[in-house]
C-alpha cells in the first residue's frame, strides 16, 4: 500500500514538471536574456497589460459560418469532438475485451460504472436505474470537458469556460427531468404541483425551477472561467513559472472534478425529487 | 453629465445588489447542508431523503440570489 | 480643497485600513475558536496532545491565509508603485475598490474556516484514531470555503493592476460596484460553506462509518452555496470589463 501511494505521489510530481515545461514552452514565447546586469526570463506575452489579456480571454474564439447562416464557435466544437472522439475510443477499446476476469481497462470502467449505478438505484430507486447511462455520460463528459485544459496545447479552451456549453447542458437535464416527471406522474398531478402547497406560490415555484437550470449552468461556468482567470492573474505576476502549474492543477483537476460530480448529482436528486 | 451620473448609479448599484443579496443565501445553503450533514450522520438509512430536502430547501434559498443576479444583469444591461 | 494627488493617497491608505481592518476579524475569530476548541479535546483526550496540537496549528495556518491575502493587497496598496501624482479618478476608485474587496472577501472564509477548523479538533478529541480522515476533510472543506477569498484576491489584483488612468464617472463607479459585488458577496458562501465543512467533519468523528456518504454530501451542499459567490464573480467581471 505504501509502496503505491509513492509511486502516485511521483507520477503526479513528473506530471507537474512536465506540465511546467510544456505551458512555459508551448503556450507563452519566453525570451532569455540580461536586463541591467541581471539574468531574467522574461515572457513576451505578459507585456501586455492585463486588461489586454483578459479582454482576449473574453474574445479568442474562432467563429464560423455553416451554410452561410449558422454561426458555429469552432474553437469550442473541436475541443468537444476531441473529448467524443475519446470517449468513443475507450469505449470501444473496453468493448472490444470483454471478460469474464476483467482486464485493467474493464476494471475502471467498471468501478467507475458500478459507482455511479449504486448512486442512482440510492437515489431514485430500483426501477428507475434506466437513468443510470445518462447520469454516467454527462459526468464523464463533464469531467473530461474540465480537465482537458491541462493538457498544454496552444488554444485548448476547455468547452466548460464558455457559457453556452453549462447552458445547452443544463437545459438538457432541465428537459430530462421534466419529461421524466411528466410521464411518471401524468400531466394533470405534475400541474398541480406547481400550485403547492397554496395557489399564491404559483409564481415562486416556476422562479424555482428555472432557477434550477441558472444555478446549474452558472455555477460550471463561473468555476472553470473564475480559474482560468485567476491562473492568467497570477501567472502575469509571477512571470510563468511554478505557482500557476500547482493552480492549474487545483483548479483543473480539484475544482473540474467535484463541479463534474456536483452538476451530475443535482441532475439525480432534481429527477428524485421530481418523479417521487 | 446627467445621464453618465445615472448610468454610474445603476453600475454601483449592480454591485451592490450582487455583493449583499449574496450574504443571506450563501449561509442560508450553509447552514442547509450542515444541518443536512448531521442528520445523514445520524440516520444514514434516510440519506437520500435528506439530500432530496436538502436541495429543495436549498434551491427555495437560492431563488433570493437568483433575483439578486437578474437585478444586477438588468441594472448592467438594461438602464 | 483636495486635489486627485491627495485622493489618491486618501484612497489607498484607507484601502489597507480596510482591507487588513475587517479581514483580521474574521480571522482572528476563527483562530480563536480553533484554539478554544483545541483545548477543550485536550481536556478530553491529554493522551493525543501532540495530533491536537497539530491540526489545531495547519488549521489556524489555513485560516490565516485569507488575513494574509489582506496583507499582501494592503502592502501593494502602500508601496506597489500605484500611487502616482497626476492619476484620475479611476484610480482612485480602483485603489478604494481593491481594499474593500479584498477586507470584506475574507471575512466571511476566516469565520468558516475557523468553524470547519474547530468542529475538527473536537471530533479528535472524541475519537483520535480517526484524526488522519477528519483532518483531510477539514483540509478539503476549508479548500472549498477558501474558494471564495481567492476570487475575491483576484478581483483585488485586476483592480490594482489593470487601471486605465482616466476621469470616467461610469468606469469609477462600476470599480467600486464590483468592490462591493465580489466583496460582500463572498461573506455569506465562505461562511456557510464553513458551516457545511464543520457539520460534516462533526458527523464524521461520531460516526466513523458514514464517512463516504457524509463527503459526498459536503460536496454537493458546499457547491450549491458556493453558486452565489459564483454569481458575483460574474457580475464583477461584467463590471469590470464589459459595462
Amino acid at each position: 500500500m505504501k509502496k503505491k501511494s509513492k509511486k502516485a505521489l511521483l507520477i503526479i510530481l513528473a506530471i507537474i514538471i512536465i506540465e511546467g515545461i510544456l505551458s512555459i514552452g508551448l503556450n507563452h514565447e519566453l525570451q532569455f536574456g540580461f536586463d541591467e546586469g541581471k539574468f531574467v526570463i522574461r515572457n513576451i506575452e505578459s507585456e501586455k497589460s492585463i486588461q489586454d489579456q483578459i479582454n482576449h480571454e473574453f474574445q479568442q474564439y474562432h467563429m464560423i459560418k455553416l451554410f452561410r447562416k449558422f454561426t458555429i464557435n469552432w474553437s469550442v466544437l473541436r475541443v468537444i469532438l476531441f473529448v467524443d472522439l475519446f470517449l468513443i475510443l475507450f469505449a470501444a477499446l473496453v468493448r472490444r475485451k470483454m471478460h469474464l476476469i476483467p482486464g485493467k481497462l474493464q476494471i475502471v470502467a467498471e468501478m467507475i460504472y458500478s459507482f455511479f449505478s449504486s448512486l442512482v438505484i440510492e437515489t431514485v430507486g430500483e426501477k428507475k436505474k434506466y437513468f443510470t447511462p445518462y447520469i454516467f455520460t454527462i459526468f464523464v463528459f463533464i469531467w473530461l470537458c474540465n480537465i482537458v485544459g491541462l493538457i498544454p496545447i496552444p488554444g485548448n479552451l476547455e468547452p466548460t469556460r464558455n457559457l453556452n456549453v453549462p447552458l445547452g447542458l443544463g437545459i438538457m437535464a432541465l428537459i430530462v427531468v421534466h419529461y421524466s416527471a411528466i410521464k411518471e406522474k401524468g400531466i394533470k398531478l405534475y400541474l398541480k404541483e406547481y400550485a403547492e402547497p397554496i395557489a399564491f406560490m404559483l409564481p415562486i415555484n416556476i422562479v424555482g425551477e428555472l432557477a434550477k437550470g441558472i444555478s446549474l449552468s452558472f455555477r460550471l461556468f463561473g468555476n472553470i472561467l473564475g480559474g482560468a482567470i485567476i491562473i492568467l492573474v497570477v501567472s502575469n505576476l509571477t512571470r510563468f513559472i511554478l505557482i500557476p502549474v500547482g493552480l492549474n492543477l487545483f483548479f483543473g483537476l480539484f475544482i473540474g472534478t467535484v463541479q463534474a460530480f456536483v452538476f451530475t448529482m443535482l441532475v439525480l436528486s432534481y429527477t428524485a425529487v421530481a418523479i417521487k | 453629465m446627467e445621464s453618465e451620473i445615472i448610468r454610474a448609479a445603476a453600475l454601483l448599484g449592480a454591485g451592490i445588489c450582487m455583493g449583499f443579496g449574496a450574504i443571506g443565501p450563501g449561509i442560508g445553503e450553509g447552514f442547509t447542508a450542515g444541518k443536512a450533514c448531521e442528520g445523514i450522520a445520524r440516520s444514514p438509512e434516510n440519506a437520500g431523503l435528506l439530500t432530496r430536502t436538502m436541495l429543495v430547501g436549498q434551491a427555495v434559498s437560492e431563488s433570493t440570489g437568483i433575483y439578486s443576479l437578474v437585478i444586477s444583469l438588468l441594472l448592467i444591461f438594461a438602464v | 480643497m483636495f486635489d486627485t494627488f491627495s485622493l489618491v493617497h486618501v484612497a489607498a491608505y484607507l484601502g489597507a485600513g480596510l482591507a487588513v481592518g475587517i479581514s483580521s476579524i474574521g480571522a482572528g475569530i476563527g483562530e480563536g475558536y480553533i484554539a478554544g476548541n483545541a483545548n477543550i479535546a485536550m481536556m478530553k483526550q491529554p493522551k493525543s496532545n501532540d495530533i491536537l496540537l497539530r491540526t489545531m496549528l495547519i488549521a489556524q495556518a489555513i485560516t490565516e491565509t485569507g488575513a494574509i491575502f489582506a496583507l499582501v493587497i494592503a502592502m501593494l496598496l502602500l508601496f506597489g508603485g500605484s500611487i502616482v501624482p497626476d492619476a484620475g479618478w479611476q484610480r482612485i476608485a480602483s485603489l478604494f475598490g481593491a481594499g474593500l474587496v479584498m477586507g470584506a472577501g475574507s471575512l466571511g472564509t476566516g469565520l468558516g474556516i475557523g468553524y470547519a477548523g474547530g468542529q475538527a479538533c473536537q471530533g479528535i478529541g472524541r475519537q483520535p484514531r480517526e484524526s488522519k480522515v477528519l483532518t483531510a476533510n477539514m483540509l478539503i472543506g476549508q479548500a472549498l470555503s477558501e474558494t471564495s477569498a481567492i476570487f475575491a484576491l483576484v478581483i483585488a489584483m485586476l483592480l490594482l493592476y489593470s487601471t486605465p488612468d482616466g476621469n470616467s464617472i461610469v468606469k469609477s463607479f462600476a470599480f467600486i460596484g464590483a468592490a462591493f459585488a465580489m466583496g460582500f458577496g463572498t461573506f455569506g458562501p465562505g461562511f456557510g460553506i464553513g458551516i457545511v465543512a464543520g457539520k460534516a467533519v462533526d458527523g464524521i468523528s461520531r460516526f466513523p462509518k458514514q464517512s463516504s456518504i457524509l463527503v459526498r454530501t459536503m460536496f454537493v451542499g458546499a457547491a450549491v452555496s458556493e453558486s452565489t459567490s459564483i454569481y458575483a464573480l460574474v457580475i464583477a467581471f461584467l463590471l469590470l470589463f464589459v459595462a
